[in-house]
């Protein structure tokens, strides 16, 4: 009880005491570090997010509390953290999301995702599943092919934003098959998820963190992974490859950075306690419930990773002629 | 288990010292905030997140948070009655007759009569939960674009009935709340739109920031202008409870209140809203004397207080059955369960009741703990109305910023907050009604997004809105209210110049 007292007095205090003037302390760190989740609470970057702040205090002397700065696509909170002072103590939670990784291919963006973060390590990967309802005369990938090519009809499919990893990848897949697949986008997954629930759609595409409890409850039928290998947490679901479509995205990226110029030896400590939460069996068993597949990467296998997966997309963007209008 | 000794199984556990005391907590930190301008449950619940990651049950954790959020309903109310300054978009409706009975000296019987509703709605609500909540949740569901879109366009005829004497001012309200809400991201095309380079607006306003300063800071800009009026209102407080004649006048439109916000509780975004909504207008058309509605109709208050607290009990019905978060509160409500290894949908029931049925059990207690805790503060909230002018504007002042800054943590906030403090003092010189207006800016997301979905769907045929059942029955509702409500106005018009 007195513990539970002393953490509502040490949150309402963290949240008050923000960031001041940082000093040049010897040993990072020495004050709570705030870490920014540019996206709404409640979804799949915010829990992961609340995963590592929960784990984050057995691993560090000090906290990591968890800010959600939601807007503009993740752009807004994203530049928050790039304007910040690289001292280790503003950090940027879900490092690899569309608005990394897609937009600056679709649009300018008023920083580069690239240059002026410096990745710290990767840790989950969340794949584009597609999916139908569990009513749908779809039950494969094939049958939907195979029913708008015989009908000549569009295949309205639900998808969390627009231009994001999953507007994405559905829109690749309706190139490569030849079929008229018209993208209705919502506000965030959960929107997407419940629409597709309700039957208002013919397909749709999520992350497995999201379709998943629908896959459990018998709403949804999953139909294939856009990745270019299977999902950890879909194992029986096969990839569009293996259905014979030339289609594979990264999904959407999810990992840990600091702004450019953020030292790096603070880098490496924060690198290093990542990787011991990556490793840590009931932080494992919590991400296992959270249907998130664990994938940590390193600072510098993150940044090659980032790079690849950034001009990946970009491949795929002109090759397929997308634009966003 | 049935539901009688699910109920039972569920009061022993919320009875427990720990979740008793949990139950307290949440009450306690709603009502908090629920009065702070400003501070609203969803942020709340985020900023104690760590801590939840503390308590051990999961029980005890969602017992804390739903506290919080129907707390929050019934103390949002307050600001709303004594300062004019709504704290939530429910309870924007709220302002309009609550303030004016503040104004005549009534704030007592106001507070009083909303607190009163809030328990009777929320327990209603609770009730109607632990009947039915596995059998409606399968009609929220049904709610698609088109249904959204229809169920919306109802709310924005609505909000034009709130601007009283003159529809047109109340159109023209309409259209600039629209407007304001096209700021931003554009929901579908994912492009900026009105930003004009500012990185701040490409979230678009925030709705408290809109509200707080159209509506409270408007009202102390004002009040500066009549430099000898010292306070915001009377040094009478008046009778601060609702007397015997309130009470006839109010316990219909308590119930009619909590039949309307039960039902649009459920479904997914903007729920308590247009609850709030309806119901005002339900009461104004019942009325025998419409006429005072807008000048301290008790009615106006008792009704929407009545749907956006049934409303609240009600959003947990898809949360629980279905695994559906249906606004921001509730997301995070969610978040918390998943954290703690709980998957919210259709096998809750049965794979945790004692989080099923212990949430519910609590959430009885916990409104007899918020009357019990806000009847006896009516007497001490209207006392706030002695304060002079002098010290109460700047407090307020003081209060909005803080509350404006909290929500995103940029101070660009606080400067769209004394512009639109400025507008709203404009707005109350020519007499506009501004509750159209954010009432628009909260729908026009809903509106937009699900129109434009809804066309996605169709292919660009406009038949989709009339060839599903329940989108072509709200149409059918708005038909016969726009012309039942024109028929009314150009019979006035007869009248008066004949």
């Amino acid at each position: 009880m007195k513990r539970v007292v002393a953490v509502f007095a040490a949150v309402m205090f963290a949240s008050v005491a923000f960031p001041a003037a940082s000093m040049a302390a010897d040993a990072y760190p020495s004050k709570p570090i705030t870490a920014v989740v540019p996206m709404a609470a409640g979804g799949s970057s915010d829990l992961l997010a609340r995963a590592i702040e929960k784990f984050w205090p057995k691993y560090s002397k000090q906290p990591l509390a968890v800010v959600n700065k939601p807007g503009g696509g993740g752009v807004v909170g994203t530049e928050g953290v790039v304007r910040s002072k690289p001292d280790g103590y503003t950090l940027y939670l879900g490092y690899g999301s569309g608005h990394d990784v897609v937009m600056p291919s679709l649009q300018k963006m008023p920083y580069d995702p690239l240059k002026d973060l410096v990745p710290v390590s990767r840790v989950s990967i969340h794949s584009v599943v597609i999916v139908t309802g569990a009513k749908s005369e779809f039950n494969s990938i094939k049958d939907l092919v195979a029913w708008s090519k015989k009908e000549g009809k569009p295949v309205t499919t639900a998808v969390s934003v627009k231009a994001g990893a999953v507007d994405l990848a559905l829109t690749a897949f309706g190139k490569v098959a030849g079929i008229n697949i018209v993208t209705v986008p919502f506000s965030g997954g959960a929107e997407a998820t419940t629409a597709l629930a309700g039957g208002h759609l013919m397909i749709g595409g999520g992350h497995p963190s999201e379709i998943i409890p629908h896959i459990k409850a018998g709403r949804f039928k999953a139909l294939a992974v856009a990745l270019p290998q299977r999902d950890p947490t879909l194992p029986d679901v096969p990839t569009l490859r293996e259905l014979g479509f030339d289609v594979a995205t990264w999904g959407s990226i999810k990992g840990v950075a600091a702004p450019a110029g953020t030292p790096k030896e603070v880098v490496k400590y924060i690198d290093d306690n990542i990787k011991k939460i990556c490793n840590d069996p009931e932080f494992l068993k919590l991400m296992a419930s959270l249907n998130q597949p664990v994938l940590y990467l390193g600072s510098d296998d993150f940044g090659k990773f980032m790079k690849q997966a950034t001009a990946d997309y970009a491949k795929l963007i002109k090759q397929l002629n997308i634009t966003i209008d | 288990m049935d539901i009688f000794s699910g109920l039972i199984s569920g009061f022993s556990i919320a009875l427990t010292p720990i979740n008793l005391l949990f139950a307290f907590l949440g009450a306690l930190v709603g009502t908090a905030i629920g009065v702070l301008p400003g501070l609203g449950p969803a942020a709340t619940i985020a900023l104690l997140m760590p801590a939840i990651y503390v308590i051990d049950a999961p029980v005890t954790a969602i017992i804390l948070m739903a506290g919080i959020f129907y707390g929050s309903m019934y103390g949002g109310s307050t600001t709303s009655i004594l300062l004019n300054l709504p704290g939530e978009a429910a309870s924007v409706v709220t302002c309009i007759d609550g303030y004016q009975m503040a104004l005549k000296g009534r704030a007592g019987a106001a507070l009083g009569i909303a607190a009163i509703a809030s328990f009777v709605a929320g327990t209603i609500g609770i009730v109607g939960m632990t009947l039915f909540a596995p059998k409606i949740a399968g009609l929220a569901v049904g709610f698609g674009p088109p249904e959204k879109f229809s169920l919306a366009v109802v709310g924005l005829l609505m909000a034009v009935t709130l601007s009283g004497a003159s529809v047109v001012k109340g159109l023209v309200m309409l259209a600039l709340g629209l407007l304001l809400a096209s700021v931003g991201l554009d929901p579908i095309s994912g492009k900026t739109r009105f930003s004009f380079g500012v990185i701040e607006l490409q979230s678009g306003f925030d709705f408290v920031t809109l509200a707080m300063g159209v509506f409270g800071l408007g009202e102390i800009f004002y009040g500066l202008e009549s430099a000898i009026k010292t306070e915001i209102v009377t040094t009478k407080v008046g009778q601060v409870w609702p007397t015997m004649k309130d009470w006839v006048a109010s316990r219909m439109a308590i119930l009619r209140g909590t039949l309307v916000g039960f039902f649009i509780g459920i479904i997914p975004g903007g729920g308590a809203v247009i609850s709030s909504l309806v119901s005002y207008a339900v009461e104004k058309r019942v009325s025998k004397r419409p006429e005072e509605f807008g000048q301290g109709a008790i009615e106006g208050v008792a009704g929407p207080e009545a749907a956006n607290n049934a409303a609240s009990s009600s959003s947990f019905i898809p949360l629980l059955t279905l695994g559906i978060p249906g606004n921001a509160s509730i997301a995070m409500i969610f978040a918390a369960l998943l954290i703690k290894g709980i998957t919210p949908g259709p096998f809750l029931i049965v794979e945790h009741p004692d989080v099923f049925w212990g949430v519910i059990a609590s959430m009885y207690i916990g409104n007899v703990m918020l009357l019990v805790l806000n009847l006896p503060l009516v007497g001490l909230w209207a006392q706030l109305l002695r304060v002079p002018f002098g010290i109460m504007a700047p407090v307020i002042i003081l209060f909005t910023a803080i509350g404006s800054y909290s929500i995103q943590g940029q101070a660009f906030d606080i400067y769209s907050l004394v512009g639109f403090g400025l507008f709203g003092y404009l707005l109350r010189k020519l007499k506009f009604e501004p509750g159209a207006m954010v009432l628009a800016f909260v729908l026009g997301p809903m509106v937009e997004g699900s129109m434009r979905q809804s066309l996605l769907m169709s292919g660009g045929s406009f038949s989709i809105f009339v060839t599903r059942p329940i989108s072509l029955a709200l149409i059918g509702l708005f038909a016969v209210l726009a012309i039942s409500q024109s028929a009314v106005t150009l019979r006035k018009r007869f009248r008066t110049t004949t």
